[in-house]
């Protein structure tokens, strides 16, 4: 028999937008609940190093989203993580979220859902494609690889997996300009282990009895491919947003970001974005902490006038 | 809820397991804390089956014998032996097929 359950606020998704929420919420005494399809801290935990949080000049990722979950945990909020959330009907008053283990009534909700990597567009079947350096790196210590991206992720990641021992990183990026920041940019290439190609895209991958042996990149505005041998690629090439359960619901743009107000309201009453899957211009942690904080507070604006 | 395993007593312990499950991981891997959430939640619904992790950076004689190097990566453990092993994320519901499937 599936389990039900009653909230004044659901809060979808437990990242830095979410755990923020989730604490303004606690603190102002509303009935509070976290689902979160993975694990809390979203993208924050695959970053190597922080080094942008005020208060905290240079931190581990996940060490800020632990610290960031003891605070959620201390006001006693549950967080049902690995939660497969399967449908979400919000137009109602009532509005109901369906798990693969219970049902939740609420009042409002937040949606912080976040963003997902983008999978490389590359037909082929490949187990040395990957987009977790901390995860799958180490196996490639000693070996070559291609990094496919030209932001902070991209160039993050390879400063770690430099750190770890790869011997050589080919850095692919299709824009004709890196967009990390140029101390991140400067770090990196000041290793002397990395080639760096501007206006270049992975057309395809070589593969010897199903183990890879090379990437075939070509030069955008020549035209010309070439064929770089590496042991593994590594895609840190942005992200889509995450919003398959509501998008037929929530009033989206078209690359299909929640088209937010400025109180984080969206196109359905009690109904709040927060966080990356908001359209902005600028996504970071602290970004998304302050989408948390003005949902937090629009929802309990709306619970108490309802 | 998991039993801490190391090169010392891996072989040793596996070897005693009628059925069990083995992650090993990494610290600060994100993949691998998702994997053992997963394990927790099919810890719940499998009581009898009981949870061991070992750190795969502390203990490269195991995973050198497991030729593996990537994370997470879990074992079923059958009648004192590594029955099947498996690297990678998996949700709850590919979890438990993989578990059913040995």
């Amino acid at each position: 028999m599936t389990d039900q359950y009653k909230y004044e606020l659901v809060i979808i998704g437990g990242g830095p937008a979410g755990m923020t929420a989730a604490i303004y919420a606690a603190q102002a005494g509303i009935k509070t609940v976290i689902l979160e399809k993975s694990v809390t801290g979203g993208l924050v935990n695959s970053t190597h190093t922080v080094s942008n949080f005020p208060s905290f000049p240079s931190i581990h990722g996940m060490h800020l989203m632990e610290k960031m979950r003891e605070h959620v945990d201390g006001l006693n909020v549950p967080v049902e993580e690995v939660c497969e959330l399967e449908k979400l009907e919000l137009t109602s008053e009532m509005k109901t979220i369906e798990t693969d283990e219970a049902v939740y009534e609420t009042d409002a909700v937040i949606l912080a859902t976040g963003r997902k990597p983008i999978p490389l567009d590359i037909p082929v079947e490949c187990e040395q494609v990957h987009y977790c350096a901390i995860c799958d790196g180490p196996p490639y210590k000693n070996k070559k690889i291609l990094v496919v991206g030209g932001g902070n992720s991209a160039f993050d990641e390879s400063r770690y997996l430099l750190g770890i021992g790869i011997k050589h990183i080919h850095l692919v990026e299709m824009m004709d300009r890196f967009a990390a920041a140029q101390s991140t940019r400067e770090e990196l290439f000041s290793s002397g282990c990395v080639t760096a190609q501007l206006s270049a895209r992975v057309t395809d991958l070589v593969l010897e009895d199903s183990n890879l042996v090379g990437a075939e990149v070509e030069d955008m505005k020549t035209g010309k491919k070439e064929m770089i041998e590496v042991d593994g690629v590594f895609v840190f090439i942005g992200q889509h947003p995450n919003n398959e359960l509501f998008r037929s619901q929530v009033n989206l743009n078209q690359q299909g970001y929640i088209l937010a107000n400025t109180d984080m309201s969206t196109n359905i009453p009690g109904v709040f974005g927060a966080g990356d899957i908001n359209e902005k211009v600028y996504r970071q942690i602290t970004t998304a902490m302050n989408d948390g904080t003005i949902a937090a507070l629009a929802a309990e604006r709306f619970l108490r006038n309802r | 809820m998991f039993t801490e395993l190391s090169d010392t007593n891996f072989a040793e312990t596996i070897s005693t397991i009628e059925t069990g499950i083995v992650i090993c991981f990494k610290k600060l891997c994100p993949h691998c804390k998702n994997m053992e959430k997963v394990l927790e939640k099919f810890a719940k619904k499998n009581a009898g089956v009981p949870l061991f992790n070992l750190d795969s950076e502390e203990n490269p004689k195991t995973m050198e014998g497991l030729k593996t190097d990537r994370i997470p990566t879990i074992l079923v453990i059958k009648n004192g032996t590594v029955a099947a092993q498996k690297s990678g994320l998996m949700n709850p519901k590919e979890m438990i097929a993989f578990y059913e499937g040995v």
